[in-house]
């Protein structure tokens, strides 16, 4: 079975998956250097600092730099540590992400395949990874690992859910011209070319971006790698390459998630005014809205406290997994009686203040002043 | 013979297990070790042990006459080395009957509120980066203390060891623009306080992470000998700077910063608002500062002091900082003992942390404001 | 939720700010007249000869002792015909800057305002790669006031 290629005709279909995945791995490596270096710079404005600036002009080198100097880097391996889940762990990590792509539409047309279950291959490809970090951190033989594994096990789950539910509850509303609801991540992105899906479903990408910063192990979710309590968490044993790949994985996955969230909520490479544009312009589009989510991820690491485990997940399982299922079955009776479009906006903006109340009224405990014991001094 | 069926309990027994918390890592603010025991997330035991640091500080200045102590006092707390050295000087000052000039005495004011500012900006950072700000705090704080220690250097030389306080008054004058050099520090610390204030106070997700957690009551804070923002946190008025007025406290208007619930939050916003409290009483020094001498008239140029005992305490930024000075006559001490406040608040750190979760107890840690070689001397 | 939106407007705030970054190698603070680096020893211009006579008295009132220091019959002294009025010169002087904790003691207790501390950032920068290095001869301590290169300040009491 042969398909085209740049608009060769008939290329072999293996020849040409090849070919497809190199390009892959090679942007996602000049991005996820891009990445490295765009948030230790806009990091260190946000800080009043410089960022790197000794690397090139104004460090462009750095990420190079830090990656040859990774490469070069003795790969240690503790001697209590499992060698084979130890040194397995990195693949189950770093492989999910690079498979994602294979899904992600880049511009009309432009992507490795269409898959008609897009969002679904995504969303349950890049879930593999917390397989991976348990692995790593039970193998490293360190508690500061094992306590981090575990906290990211927990926490990849629970945010695993509203992140799935936020996306199919768009999927659900997609009108194609075989009726409503689709996965093709091409068909979501294509339907939005007048109005963006964030506009109808507001409440669902705040779900959305606030499940993806907890799925990357992002402030303010960065509980399984938090530095100020478990040291890196999984991978405090690691070091060198293998380091070097759990940290590509990560960044790759920020941008994954940002390009999924573009492209269904942003409106990927469509033109939001409804005009058709050239390829150029749509991998333009594409790239622009991503950075944009990548932009406000950074924003929000610099600014954000760490939330508390129990905290995390009680935020998870008591607020968001909640609102999600509400808006699957609002959505879902939309469907069923034909209501108007408006009812969607109508339906996330109730969702949305609620929301805010929530966060509002309900994270912060009730403080009560400590009970005086009986018998004791009352002043100095 | 058949086996009895193995009893479930037995099956699924578990055990707590123990994270050492330092003395490497990166929130134990220096070389602090915590023993965590802990079953899952939450903690049932901690043992902390200190003296990675100790260095006899007290012992050395034994062999010092006391010129040359005040440069050990600098070392032994180096937030707030201003106050250190005055407890220390204070000290020599009551044994040898030193009158102390009256500018020396305002400027000695002035800069030890300006060491308790650039102090409590340091803790605002740090505190920021043990709630898990990614640096943003640090940086912010640090900037801020900057500007501070910029003018620390310019009156003394140097930017941390000052070196600068002298039994009787001070080592020299002043630089001649001092005093608009302090309003400008004074008005970038107010912006800065605003910067900090607005990063922290008010994130919902910041008070989740404070609000209600290490708890202290006013009863067991007193019990364990805290002081210092720690004591006042939990509900107790107790301010050295108020109660027992040195240098010219009592002619200065200021509020003690008392909190309600003896929680971390108020822990930190009690320092945010001495810190304010300070820039008042800042002000007030500068309206009454005077030309004059700086130290006394008749200064011998070998200091001795009659035996005797002498114990004097500051308000330092952490808590009562005290000096025990036994004297048996000569040029130096015979006995010099340091009560640090940072030790003393560590003690209560069981305490507070005990059923708290893992993240608490960094969180916890942090609010003490910690200085390790004042813990360990 | 108010709250988080104005931690972000914080952050907003200083992104658009100038950043307050110096790059240290390239581009250096200015000093203030009375930093103190490490001491260094004066040169009297008028006769030629270190204005230090080796008399000690640095050296007793050194906390961490860290300096060494000898003296010789000055051989440029009036008596024998030179043009100087030291009886006393300095022979050898060592500081070990490694141990040295910048107090200012030793300037204070100079009779002969002979030692100073360096206020400039040659002072500042002394690193070297072996810690015998870090221990400065007689030379080594007069070479910059020598060449004029201190900015000088006295303390005024």
């Amino acid at each position: 079975m042969n398909v085209g290629l740049f608009g060769i005709e008939n290329v072999n279909i293996w020849v040409d998956a090849v070919i497809r995945l190199q390009l892959i791995v090679i942007l996602m490596t000049v991005v996820v250097m891009g990445l490295i270096y765009g948030e230790r710079k806009i990091i260190g404005r946000f800080q009043r600092r410089l960022g790197p600036m000794r690397t090139g002009p104004f460090g462009i080198l750095q990420s190079l730099a830090d990656a040859l100097k990774l490469v070069g880097k003795e790969d240690l391996r503790p001697r209590g540590a499992d060698p084979w889940v130890f040194e397995l762990a990195v693949y189950f990590v770093f492989v999910p992400v690079f498979m994602a792509f294979v899904a992600v539409p880049f511009a009309f047309d432009w992507n490795v395949r269409v898959l008609e279950l897009g969002l679904f291959y995504v969303v349950a490809i890049s879930s593999i990874n917390i397989v991976g970090w348990v692995m790593a951190g039970w193998a490293s033989d360190n508690r500061y690992a094992m306590l981090g594994a575990l906290r990211a096990a927990a926490q990849g789950i629970s945010y695993e859910l509203p992140l799935i539910l936020s996306l199919i509850a768009v999927s659900m509303v997609v009108s194609t011209d075989a009726g409503r609801g689709s996965l093709d991540l091409g068909v979501i992105v294509a339907e939005q070319g007048h109005i963006p899906y964030i506009v109808w479903q507001p409440l669902a990408f705040a779900i959305f971006y606030v499940a993806m910063l907890a799925e990357l192990n992002r402030t303010p979710f960065d509980i399984p790698v938090g530095e100020s309590e478990v040291v890196g968490g999984p991978f405090v044993e690691y070091s060198g390459i293998r380091w070097s790949m759990f940290f590509l994985a990560e960044y790759a996955g920020l941008f994954i998630l940002s390009l999924v969230g573009a492209a269904v909520f942003l409106g990927g490479w469509a033109w939001p005014l409804g005009e058709e544009v050239g390829p150029v312009w749509q991998l333009l589009l594409t790239a622009g809205k991503a950075l944009l989510l990548i932009f406000s991820v950074f924003w929000v690491r610099v600014t954000m406290p760490r939330m508390r485990i129990d905290q995390l997940m009680g935020f998870s399982w008591k607020v968001l997994l909640p609102m999600s299922f509400a808006l699957i079955l609002v959505n879902g009776l939309i469907l069923v009686y034909d209501w108007p479009d408006v009812v969607l906006l109508a339906s996330n903006v109730v969702g949305l203040i609620a929301l805010y109340l929530i966060i509002d009224r309900g994270i912060t405990r009730r403080r009560v002043r400590p009970p005086a014991r009986a018998g004791a001094a009352t002043t100095a | 013979m058949t086996q009895p069926p193995p009893v479930l309990e037995n099956e699924f027994e578990t055990e707590d297990i123990f994270v050492n918390m330092g003395p490497q890592h990166p929130s134990t603010h220096g070389v602090f070790r915590m023993v965590l025991t802990i079953d899952g997330e939450l903690i049932t035991d901690v043992t902390p042990y200190v003296g990675y640091m100790h260095r006899g500080a007290e012992k050395l200045c034994e062999t010092m006459d006391y010129r040359q102590g005040i440069g050990y006092m600098d070392r032994t707390e180096y937030l707030a080395n201003f106050n250190a050295e005055l407890s220390y000087v204070m000290a020599v000052e009551r044994l040898a009957e030193l009158e102390v000039p009256e500018r020396a005495t305002w400027i000695r004011m002035i800069l030890c509120e300006l060491n308790r500012l650039s102090s409590h900006f340091m803790f605002l950072g740090a505190f920021g980066t043990d709630v898990g700000v990614f640096g943003t705090a640090f940086v912010y704080g640090f900037r801020n203390r900057e500007v501070i220690q910029d003018l620390f250097e310019e009156i003394t030389g140097d930017r941390l060891m000052f070196a600068y306080f002298r039994a009787g008054g001070l080592a020299w004058e002043v630089p001649d623009n001092f005093e608009t050099r302090v309003r400008e520090v004074l008005k970038d610390s107010r912006e800065g306080l605003r910067e900090l204030d607005g990063l922290m106070t008010q994130n919902e997700i910041f008070r989740a992470r404070t609000e209600g957690v290490g708890v202290i009551t006013a009863e067991d804070a007193i019990d364990w000998g805290t002081s210092g923002p720690t004591l006042r946190a939990s509900g107790v008025p107790m301010d050295i700077r108020r109660d027992e007025p040195y240098l010219f406290y009592d002619q200065v208007d200021f509020d003690v910063i008392t909190g309600d619930h003896g929680d971390v939050f108020d822990r930190f916003y009690g320092r945010i608002r001495e810190a304010s409290e300070s820039i008042k009483i800042i002000e007030q020094c500068l309206e009454r500062l005077e030309p004059g001498p700086i130290v006394p008239d008749r200064l011998p140029r070998m200091l001795r002091t009659p035996a005797g005992e002498v114990y004097t305490r500051t308000e330092a930024p952490r808590g009562e900082y005290g000096i025990y000075l036994v004297s048996k006559g000569g040029n130096r001490p015979h006995r010099l003992k340091i009560r640090s406040a940072c030790l003393s608040n560590l003690q209560a750190l069981r305490d507070m942390t005990i059923g708290g979760y893992v993240a608490d107890a960094v969180v916890i840690l942090g609010s003490l404001d910690i200085v390790l070689c004042e813990v360990d001397r | 939720m108010k709250g988080v939106l104005k931690s972000l407007g914080a952050t907003a705030n200083a992104f658009v700010r100038r950043p307050v970054t110096r790059q240290y190698p390239e581009m250096h603070r200015d000093l203030p007249e009375r930093d103190r680096a490490f001491p260094i020893l004066l040169w009297d211009d008028d006769i030629d000869e270190p204005y230090c006579t080796g008399c000690h008295a640095c050296e007793r009132a050194c906390p961490v002792e860290c300096m060494t220091v000898l003296m010789k019959d000055n051989p440029n002294h009036e008596s024998v015909g030179g043009d100087s009025r030291r009886r006393k010169i300095i022979d050898k002087f060592w500081i070990d800057y490694a141990r040295c904790m910048r107090c200012n003691i030793c300037v204070e207790v100079c009779n002969f305002e002979a030692i100073a501390m360096n206020n400039t950032w040659t002072g500042h920068e002394v690193s070297v790669y072996d810690r015998a290095d870090l221990v400065m001869d007689l030379p080594q301590l007069l070479a910059q006031h020598r060449a004029g290169e201190l900015d000088e300040w006295v303390a005024d009491i």
